[in-house]
């Protein structure tokens, strides 16, 4: 009782003290989070950029500054061909995935009753949860000469001889992708799309609109953060895709993330560095445009 | 709601029923793969494909009586356990300054903090690669591997704990203070029941993202395995009704995992409720 007595004149200043601790203890929160990310994130990133610009003699590293790396990957046309090829299957890859996931988004927030939605949404982002090499190697099964589809037609009498079902080719990469991305892109949409008042949407075709222009008047305008967000978080990480062409695309399916790891495996580090440069300078700066209307918590469901 | 967009528009029932047929051919997309690998592995033809010749359990025998995949279970746990850890602290521990304290350029960090997770994992992996073999000298192993992972796995943690933490009444812990209690037993009397369904989602969460991963493990686990890494290596010489076993068994801890992220939270929250019921009632 004595301790409580003693206590009671002292606290506020005690609780102004305390909180103002709280903000320091606060602050040694991030000292882990700078350990890991610093040592083990930013200085290995620093690290490739480094090496994109030194020069190898005599099979080792030496610390001369050089764009001999960046010439050997634009002098080498299969190299050039391949980054364009890649930028133009994330493209399409990113396009198709959403043109499949908003219409689905829109079902989803506005036509389903709302204790379904979560249960629906979660179904939708589970496969995002299993493993990312089984749901690309679960194609191998479906396409392919031996595959699934091929099977099937030939069971049917449809075609006499197995079909090569694009397997091994550019469509099949896109196809892969478009599956392994589609949470993403869903997950984004409707989070964006579950916020949209759709009274407003009634409103404006009370006031005459038709369905179409309501929706371009009033609907995407709100939701354009949500598609901005999608598109990021799509286009991304396929830029750095290496399994999917390496599993379904095989030679005629190659990216970029395919040169880049071969680079790495076969030791060729500066050249490597170099072509890993050329993506993560743009993803820089799609990251640097965009930042403003990033939802990074939708995207995770967080 | 939905009722009312009927009224407005007389296509809108149409509509309505045209767009809930897309969504039923978007689960088929999204669930026919997968349907189609656990049947496979189930079917006896030696081929791992049509035509079905029966079902049979006896891939699955071979997957347990393999000691490579032994071998290699054994590394994807400890290496599982190791990210789990050091992520679940890290993620957690950042979440803190992230949501309260007033910094600078605080959208800025928000986003640099996840960019391990927006950047392909590729690029984390040969910038490690170069690092622990070229700068560290370091021997490839399943702890450079773990190391890589948790930069990969802590922004996850850290976004669960963060949403958790945002929507904290903070007036709890400064009534907790001003009752006299210190930052210690504020924190374990008062913050950590609050978001241990948080941080406990995002341990469920690292473990099983570790569990799966492979591009970052497959450049800096050196001679291992982990699970992922032997299924490829297997892969390349054709499937087999072997890796469709252990890929279904793979298949089948991440959904129990992942689905035990999603409901045991509230069921601590509900276990939680009934004890302090209880007290309160004594």
């Amino acid at each position: 009782m004595s301790s409580g007595a003693a206590v009671s004149p002292a606290q506020p200043r005690g609780a102004e003290a305390a909180r103002r601790r709280l903000s320091l203890t606060q602050y040694a929160g991030f000292l882990p989070a700078l350990v890991l990310y610093g040592a083990f994130f930013a200085v290995p990133l620093g690290l490739i950029v480094a090496y994109s610009f030194w020069k190898v003699v005599d099979y080792n590293v030496v610390h001369q500054w050089t764009f001999g790396n960046y010439r050997y990957f634009f002098s080498v046309s299969t190299y050039v061909t391949t980054t364009w090829a890649t930028a133009w299957v994330a493209a399409l890859s990113t396009a198709l995935t959403i043109a499949i996931a908003f219409p689905f988004a829109y079902w989803l927030a506005r036509y389903v009753p709302k204790r379904m939605q979560r249960v629906l949404l979660v179904l939708v982002i589970l496969p995002f949860w299993t493993s990312y090499l089984l749901r690309v190697y679960s194609w191998l099964n479906i396409l392919g000469e031996k595959g699934a589809v091929n099977r099937f037609l030939g069971w049917a009498h449809v075609t006499d001889h197995p079909v090569s079902f694009f397997l091994y080719d550019r469509p099949a990469v896109v196809l892969v992708l478009v599956y392994l991305y589609f949470p993403f892109a869903a997950l984004t949409l409707y989070a964006s799309l579950e916020r949209f008042d759709w009274d407003q949407f009634k409103a404006a075709m009370d006031l005459g609109a038709t369905p179409a222009k309501a929706m371009r008047k009033i609907l995407l305008p709100q939701i354009k953060p949500g598609i901005t967000t999608a598109v990021i978080f799509v286009f991304i990480p396929i830029l750095g895709e290496y399994l999917a062409p390496q599993l379904v695309g095989g030679a005629k399916g190659v990216m970029i993330g395919n040169l880049i790891a071969n680079f790495f495996v076969g030791g060729q580090y500066t050249r490597g560095a170099a072509a890993a440069l050329l993506i993560a300078a743009l993803i820089v700066v799609l990251l640097v445009i965009f930042r403003r209307s990033l939802e990074v918590e939708d995207a995770y469901g967080a | 709601m939905a009722r009312e967009a009927e009224i407005v528009s007389p296509r809108a029932g149409l509509v309505r029923w045209l767009l809930g047929g897309w969504a039923l051919l978007v689960y088929l997309f999204l669930f026919a793969p997968i349907a189609l690998l656990v049947a496979f592995s189930f079917n006896a033809n030696r081929y791992g494909t049509f035509p079905f010749t029966g079902w049979t359990g006896k891939w699955y025998g071979q997957v347990f009586g393999d000691y490579q995949i032994r071998d290699a279970l054994t590394t994807t746990l400890r290496v599982a356990v190791t990210v789990t850890i050091v992520s679940t602290i890290v993620g957690t521990a950042a979440a803190f300054p992230l949501v309260r304290s007033r910094l600078p350029f605080r959208t800025g960090i928000r986003v640099g903090m996840t960019l391990p997770i927006m950047i392909p994992g590729l690029l984390i992996g040969v910038s490690l690669l170069v690092f622990f073999t070229n700068v560290l000298h370091e021997q490839l192993s399943p702890t450079t591997a773990a190391i890589g992972q948790s930069v990969y796995t802590t922004p996850f943690v850290l976004l669960l704990v963060a949403a958790r933490l945002q929507g904290f009444d903070i007036s709890l812990e400064r009534a907790a203070a001003d009752l006299g209690a210190n930052t210690l037993r504020r924190l374990r009397h008062v913050v950590l029941p609050l978001i241990m369904p948080a941080v406990f989602a995002g341990a469920l969460f690292a473990f099983t993202l570790s569990l799966d991963e492979f591009i970052i493990t497959f450049f800096l686990i050196g001679g291992h395995n982990t699970l992922p890494i032997y299924i490829y290596t297997q892969v390349k010489f054709g499937i087999t009704p072997e890796v469709n076993a252990l890929a279904s068994l793979l298949l089948a801890a991440s959904l129990v995992l992942i689905g035990l992220a999603f409901v045991l939270p509230l069921a601590y929250r509900r276990v939680r409720q009934a004890v302090v019921l209880r007290r309160a009632s004594v």
